[in-house]
């Protein structure tokens, strides 16, 4: 596998977990005020 | 647009220039194009151990002051800790599996004490889950995330204390190790990391807020309906 495909789905993965994260407390947040 | 969507935009516009100087980065002569993990690996660490420290304050200011602000900032910060330590990890893994060829050494004391932190703070998450009253979730927690962060720097001067696979810090009191484009690379991510987390903070925050205050409204409408009495039902 190329340095680049790992080091791209490196940054995916990472930035990934931070984007769900954000989308959960966003999701929580908006069922607690439902 | 509330405060929340503000640092989230501010956060990926920081993470999109940030991403740009770690990727335009030049390869380095041994490592090659596995040297731009350097662009979120020791950023993420960094706003790890930062959150660590700021949970310490949270739960020493709760032992002092005793109110909701300071456990919100606690629990809050390790959450967002824990994520970041995370990738940490993960980014860690790969790299080594690359330059070092494997992507765990259970004898190395860097790796052994970041996996025992990440594990002690989820343990953090996991004793506020496990209590209902919200005055003993706070004691307790508070308790665990001041003597947790010790935890921080005894990670951070590992690889100074003990011999270890892990190299020793890239910036030190006598410069760095590393070239100007590289160095930059690393230190925007840092400034983009930090927003990012301020971001996550700031909506944990108000995920807290939102449900202590939904939680005290059923308790009201709770205690307003009870069941009738016999004397109050009439005969059909």
């Amino acid at each position: 596998m190329s340095e680049t495909v790992v080091v791209a789905g490196t940054y995916l993965i990472s930035y990934g977990l931070i984007v769900g994260y954000a989308v959960y407390l966003h999701l929580r947040r908006r069922r607690s005020q439902d | 647009m509330t405060r929340v969507r503000v640092l989230m935009s501010l956060a990926a516009v920081a993470v999109g220039i940030g991403l740009w100087f770690a990727l335009t980065a030049p390869p380095d002569a041994l490592q090659g194009g596995y040297s731009r993990l350097l662009g979120i690996h020791p950023p993420s660490m960094w706003v790890a151990f930062i959150a660590f420290g700021v949970t310490a304050l949270g739960s020493v200011m709760w032992l002092v002051k005793k109110t909701d602000r300071w456990d919100r900032l606690a629990s809050a910060s390790v959450e967002v800790g824990v994520i970041f330590t995370a990738i940490g990890l993960f980014t860690g893994m790969v790299w080594g599996q690359a330059v070092w060829g494997t992507p765990w050494d259970w004898q190395d004391p860097r790796l052994m004490s970041t996996a025992v932190m990440f594990f002690v703070y989820l343990g953090y998450i996991a004793l506020r889950n496990a209590i209902d009253d919200p005055v003993v979730r706070a004691r307790r927690s508070a308790i665990l995330g001041t003597i947790a962060v010790v935890q921080v720097p005894l990670v951070y001067f590992s690889v100074n204390l003990f011999r270890t696979l892990h190299q020793t810090q890239s910036i030190r009191p006598d410069g760095s190790t590393m070239p100007d484009e590289m160095l930059l690379a690393m230190f925007v991510n840092m400034g983009a990391f930090m927003v990012l987390y301020a971001a996550l903070m700031v909506a944990r925050i108000e995920v807290a807020k939102s449900e202590a205050a939904a939680a005290s409204e059923s308790t009201l409408a709770g205690e307003a309906v009870r069941p009738p009495r016999l004397s109050e039902v009439e005969d059909v």
